[in-house]
């Protein structure tokens, strides 16, 4: 779609290309998500302050209508609603955005045709009207979903969700052929700049220093809560109590742009799958590095009963130094 | 300003090449191994950044009155003599290092230095400027040095996975504050705060941007990086980090398989769509296979695709301008 952007216009946004087309080669779906979007979502960190966040909201269906529509208003969480479906359904994601702004939804570690892949600069940044996403997801896994327009802010905002692709048999195998679990736990693990939370969604495409090269996190979040403290222990599914003898799927995804390394604790797990594909073998581990957007399966199979605690540092990109930590738990009974 | 050696000139009277760019030029395996002869000329100059600042650099050109950043694409084959002249047209000292192979030592300002080794093991290497770490190599003296396996066109190792084609990706990041005191002969003391990125050389221009399109200036149109294939086409990334960010490498339509990190050969391959590489000269070798996009619906076998580095302030310039960082597009055709 060159030229369609460019500098100037649109409400102070350069290089977006707005468009809402049909979708080449729609079918029924068996799986639809609704996704409006909301600007104003609050989110209480464990020091008093409020930082606010964006997202999508569940539900967006119609612009302006109920659940939140794609009017910035309304309906959202951080993070975004996870979309969970089984491999080889086809799904629709129905973005509604509406004339003031735009977004995309890019389904991280999807791999569907370019018109479904969210990518302005590509195809269009969904804008004043309502784009359908189809694809149809071919390996069991955990990924995760995100708007892709000045991707650099929207993300960090908060426009992103957990995905999570069952294999046929459902819930409780991680992969046709893998391993079963019995609990399932969530660490979505970020970091949050506040400074950047005041800019508009434009910020600084057209140009002038906004800051957007400069991440200095303030605070540490996993799976939208803050992890600095005790807010993200005992809370499922974020920490998972487990019997000896059952087995624990921790799916983790490095939610920031910074580094991570996660610890377990004491706990040794089995990676059996990351960024959304089986390993040829599954590795033994007691942490585990990683980088952006990278997701890992991990199978815990505890055998002392005890409290584990799951920290995992946010790491400075250039001076490897920690910038801080989010913790959660896992009860072995 | 040239920003580009193709090394016609290098490779001019021999037959296929001996001494080649990838990304243009097939390489073509030799039966016998080759004396190769290059010749480098430390030179300084400006290089005009995306938001207008013209930002100092040196580099290893392909002549005294040209600047390149980074130095030309060189690939040998195991066996073969690689004989480097480096002639020092500044009057600040400098030196040309691959490590675990080859370093010439001082090389004072207006000197000329010929330096000669065997190229034994096959792999991908960075050549830089060891002297006045990192400074020399941050400000641009630095380039991609690959060995093919003997006789071997389609392996990156003996015996790894087979591809068609093969690409550097050099990705750095650039403070020009630190640039800026190098050329006046600081030591840099400030905190490094990058605010340019660059693949081979370039940032990226999104559609409707001056330079858009314009292989001189544009990463997404630069044929040394942008991958152009068809299905089937599987090609080789070798992945260099000269810089100082810890960065996430993200391709969108297939995920990678990782072969190396760091130089050392993995124990199994894995399947990514985020790969780390570490800073201050990280590398790994990876596959992107050209497979169908394995998620669309209905199933497609063209498009075209970015990849970018997900640690996103690295997708920035001067602060802003999203999509005019570290990035580039691959199409399907």
């Amino acid at each position: 779609m060159d030229g369609g952007g460019g500098g100037g216009g649109m409400g102070g946004a350069c290089y977006v290309y707005p468009g809402a087309p049909a979708t080449p080669g729609l079918v029924t779906a068996d799986v639809t998500y609704d996704l409006g979007i909301d600007m104003q979502i609050p989110l209480t960190m464990d020091d008093g302050n409020t930082v606010n966040m964006w997202g999508f909201s569940d539900g967006g269906g119609n612009m302006g209508g109920m659940g939140g529509g794609g009017g910035g208003m309304g309906g959202g969480t951080f993070p975004s609603p996870a979309m969970r479906m089984r491999q080889g359904q086809i799904v629709h994601t129905n973005l509604s955005v509406d004339m003031m702004m735009m977004h995309t939804v890019h389904h991280h570690g999807i791999e569907p045709a370019d018109h479904s892949d969210g990518v302005g600069h590509i195809t269009w940044d969904v804008a004043n009207g309502t784009y359908t996403y189809q694809w149809r997801p071919a390996q069991a896994g955990t990924y995760f979903y995100h708007c892709h327009t000045n991707t650099v802010l929207h993300a960090e905002m908060g426009m992103y969700g957990a995905l999570i692709v069952d294999p046929p048999e459902g819930p409780g195998t991680l992969f046709s052929g893998g391993p079963t679990y019995d609990v399932e736990a969530f660490w979505v693990v970020d970091e949050i700049d506040s400074s950047w939370h005041t800019l508009p969604w434009t910020a600084g495409t057209c140009g002038g220093d906004v800051g957007l090269n400069n991440l200095n996190p303030d605070y540490f979040v996993i799976t939208g809560v803050d992890g600095s403290g005790n807010s993200a222990m005992d809370l499922a599914p974020i920490s998972a109590t487990v019997q000896r003898g059952q087995k624990l799927l921790a799916r983790y995804i490095c939610a920031g742009y910074h580094p991570q390394r996660i610890r377990f604790g004491g706990l040794t797990g089995k990676i059996y799958a990351s960024d959304g594909r089986p390993l040829p073998n599954p590795v033994s581990v007691t942490e585990i590095r990683a980088g952006s957007a990278e997701r890992y399966d991990i199978i815990f199979e505890p055998t002392t009963r005890g409290e584990y605690i799951i920290e995992t540092d946010i790491i400075h990109w250039v001076t490897g130094n920690v910038l801080g930590t989010t913790r959660t738990n896992i009860i072995v009974t | 300003m040239k920003r580009r050696d193709f090394l016609k000139a290098g490779t001019a009277g021999l037959a296929g090449s001996v001494l080649g760019s990838v990304g243009l030029i097939a390489w073509t395996p030799r039966a016998h191994a080759a004396t190769i002869t290059k010749t480098f000329y430390i030179t300084d100059g400006f290089i005009t950044q995306p938001d207008g600042v013209n930002v100092y650099f040196r580099g290893f050109s392909p002549s005294s009155s040209s600047l390149a950043v980074p130095g030309a694409q060189l690939v040998a084959q195991e066996g073969d003599t690689v004989r480097i002249t480096i002639v020092n047209r500044l009057n600040t000292s400098h030196s040309f290092k691959i490590d675990g192979v080859v370093d010439s030592g001082r090389i004072s300002g207006g000197q000329t230095r010929t330096i000669e080794f065997q190229a034994n093991n096959a792999g991908t290497y960075l050549y830089y400027d060891a002297r006045n770490a990192p400074y020399n190599r941050l400000v641009g003296l630095h380039g991609g040095f690959a060995v093919m396996p003997n006789g071997s066109s389609n392996e990156v190792y003996a015996g790894s996975p087979t591809f068609v084609q093969q690409y550097f990706w050099v990705f750095h990041d650039i403070d020009p504050v630190w640039h800026n005191a190098i050329r006046n002969g600081n030591t840099p003391n400030t905190s490094y705060t990058p605010r340019y990125f660059t693949l081979n050389g370039l940032s990226a221009r999104p559609p409707g941007a001056p330079g858009a399109h314009d292989p001189a200036v544009d990463a997404m149109a630069d044929p040394l990086s942008a991958l152009h294939g068809h299905v089937g086409d599987r090609t080789l990334l070798r992945v260099l980090n000269p810089g100082m960010c810890q960065q996430s490498v993200h391709t969108h339509g297939n995920h990678m398989e990782w072969l190396t990190d760091n130089g050392q050969v993995r124990d199994d391959v894995w399947s990514k769509d985020c790969i780390y590489l570490e800073g201050n000269m990280g590398k790994f070798d990876a596959i992107y296979p050209y497979e169908p996009p394995p998620d669309a619906w209905p199933p497609v076998t063209t498009g075209a695709y970015p990849m970018h580095l997900h640690t996103e302030m690295s997708q920035t310039a001067g602060g802003g301008l999203y999509m005019f960082g570290a990035l580039t597009d691959i199409y399907f055709e």
